[in-house]
């Protein structure tokens, strides 16, 4: 008795293991399928959060606009345009793109040179740049006493050296410094890494939030933060946070272009191998006026035509 | 064998779910297999003591610097400060409702309070940083309003509907010979309830302050809009900190696979994990201890 349950037992769980194996097999079938390009005719797109709206939004239009592949190029099939975009961080992106998850990987950061690599047989293309703005609370005093900072005194304040608004300057009130940045490692911190601390550590009591928005939402809420936010969100709020200079270098678009400012970084779509003619399409798209009115829309600087 | 007897049906379906079972915790072993895997080179290389009681958290820096005590602090903190606050409320309410609630009134509060646990964490912490921080800062003057405490409130509210549902149920299965003997002998309704019903119950309600506990630990969006996220070894429970899910929400997302701050991530995860467990553990045992003794 005992040793026909076991077998029963075992028997059992070899149908299931199998039932998942089987299940298994048939999804990569299926996967493999959808890869051959004459079937798939939809793009896949992930990572940035920065960059994920823009895409969006050009997805929505392009597709809107167009409706079937046969109505961007004759040589295309009469197929509906599907694009999917999400998002999940640069990271994501970029790991995304390696492994193929993705057709494009969205990230916005300046790419090292070995990340660079992975890409050499696909593509890297530049659509614009998010630019970090060093943004106080506009009823905070420093943004009539000291609209300009030195990049030491930038230093000094977000490693926790200078605590207090009064060190500072001792015409500000005496009242302590809240430094408010995003998660370390992320895109922006490594931007403003390079640009900014130079290796110096970010202070062990400044507020680490997940989030862009959040950020420029805290600079907005309490007038004691200061923070870098990206461009956008300083443009859409203009009477609720003011730009810091950096070195007297106003954050005007003029000195973003001509590349005087700069604290920024790098918006990129990057893909494996060579874009299909479909793909290619899109990266045309975006990169036409309507795509870079997008991201100006958006308040990120658009690249360079 | 409990199987004799049975019909070849009841064999078949008890095998299936025999099976069934097998398969989830092995999926449970191969979970835990595969984060101490990914997250090996860390524990090989710092060593174990090194990473739990290391106090500085710069992952980037060459060296990297992986040490996650003020995160394993502040996860404390933020727990067991729920609880503070959870468990008189959380058992208070379960016995108000077991014992006293007239019908119609529990008939009301028990589908409100259930309700609290279907609304999303990310809501909870929505609600706390938009009301909470502003609040601390503005009552207290404080430069800014994150803090353990807000959100040890914001998580006792999360998990007082865990106690009071598992502490009610305790209650209510206490066998009504002890009810009944109390009610004979004439007691008053609160020296049956506290020292005759609450005594009988303890084991169930120590149970739901656990499983509460294990719910604090490991919740993340509240915590991470509401803790502050600073990386300093919090000193009370009005310091800021960042406790161990808000630190893998944190930064996962920006690491790159392969890379020791990756690994490091998946350290913190095996971590959480293990935590949740040994407390469940050991309060087992505990209990077990207790159930023999009395």
């Amino acid at each position: 008795m005992v040793k026909r349950r076991i077998w029963l037992s075992v028997l059992l769980c070899c149908i299931l293991a199998f039932t998942m194996l089987a299940g298994c097999a048939s999804n990569e079938t299926g996967s493999e399928n959808n890869a051959a390009p004459t079937e798939d005719y939809s793009i896949k797109i992930g990572g940035s959060s920065t960059l994920a709206p823009i895409i969006a939004q050009c997805a929505d239009s392009f597709t809107e606009e167009f409706k079937t592949w046969d109505k961007v190029d004759t040589s295309l099939p009469e197929e509906p345009i599907v694009i999917f975009v999400s998002t999940g961080g640069s990271g994501f992106g970029l790991k995304s793109a390696v492994d193929g998850t993705f057709d494009f990987g969205m990230v916005s950061k300046n790419l090292k040179d070995e990340e660079k690599e992975q890409f050499a047989n696909g593509s890297i293309t530049q659509l614009g740049s998010d630019v970090l703005i060093i943004g106080v609370n506009s009823e905070n005093p420093v943004a009539q006493v000291k609209p300009d900072l030195t990049t030491e005194e930038l230093v000094s304040i977000f490693s926790g050296k200078i605590k207090n608004w009064q060190e500072l300057d001792p015409a500000l009130p005496d009242r302590s410094i809240v430094v408010a940045v995003r998660d370390l490692g992320g895109g922006a911190s490594e931007v403003f890494d390079a640009a900014v601390m130079k290796g110096t550590p970010i202070s062990d009591e400044a507020l680490q939030i997940p989030s862009m928005g959040a950020l420029a939402g805290k600079i907005m809420d309490n007038k004691d933060t200061i923070g870098y936010v990206s461009s956008g969100l300083v443009n859409q709020n203009p009477d609720k946070i003011t730009p810091i200079s950096v070195d007297g270098i106003a954050p005007t678009l003029e000195n973003i272009n001509s590349g005087a400012y700069k604290i920024g970084r790098a918006l990129l779509l990057v893909s494996k191998d060579k874009p299909d003619n479909m793909e290619q399409k899109f990266l045309d798209y975006l990169l036409s006026e309507k795509g870079l009115g997008v991201v100006e829309e958006l308040g990120y600087v658009p690249v360079a035509r | 064998m409990i199987y004799r007897g049975l019909g070849l049906k009841e064999k078949i379906i008890s095998s299936i779910i025999i099976s069934v079972a097998t398969v989830s915790s092995l999926l449970l072993l191969a979970m835990l297999i595969f984060i101490l895997r990914e997250s090996w080179p860390i524990w090989s290389q710092i060593g174990v003591s090194g990473f739990l009681f290391g106090s500085s958290w710069r992952p980037l820096n060459t060296p990297p610097e992986i040490g996650i005590l003020s995160m394993i602090v502040s996860t404390m903190w933020v727990a067991g400060g729920a609880l503070l606050i959870a468990a008189p409320l959380g058992f208070g309410c379960a016995i108000f409702l077991a014992e006293f609630a007239p019908r119609p009134l529990a008939a009301i509060l028990r589908p409100v309070i259930n309700m609290l646990t279907g609304i999303p964490s990310v809501v909870y912490g929505f609600l706390g940083a938009a009301v909470l921080v502003k609040f601390f800062e503005v009552k207290f003057d404080l430069a800014s309003g994150e803090s353990l405490f807000a959100a040890s409130l914001i998580l006792a509210i999360m998990v007082i509907p865990f106690i009071v549902a598992n502490s009610e149920a305790a209650l209510r299965l206490v066998a009504p010979e002890y009810r009944h003997a109390g009610i004979a002998l004439g007691v008053s309704r609160q020296y049956l309830t506290l020292r005759i019903l609450v005594p009988l119950a303890r084991k169930g309600m120590f149970g739901a302050l656990v499983l509460a506990f294990g719910r604090a630990m490991g919740e993340t969006m509240a915590v991470l809009m509401l803790a502050g996220n600073t990386l300093r070894l919090p000193g009370s429970w009005f310091d800021k900190g960042e406790p161990l899910p808000a630190l893998i929400a944190l930064e996962l997302g920006s690491t790159t696979p392969g890379s020791s701050h990756h690994q490091a991530l998946f350290a913190v995860g095996l971590v959480l994990v293990l935590m949740v467990i040994a407390v469940n553990i050991g309060i087992n045992l505990l209990l077990n201890r207790l159930q023999k003794g009395g």
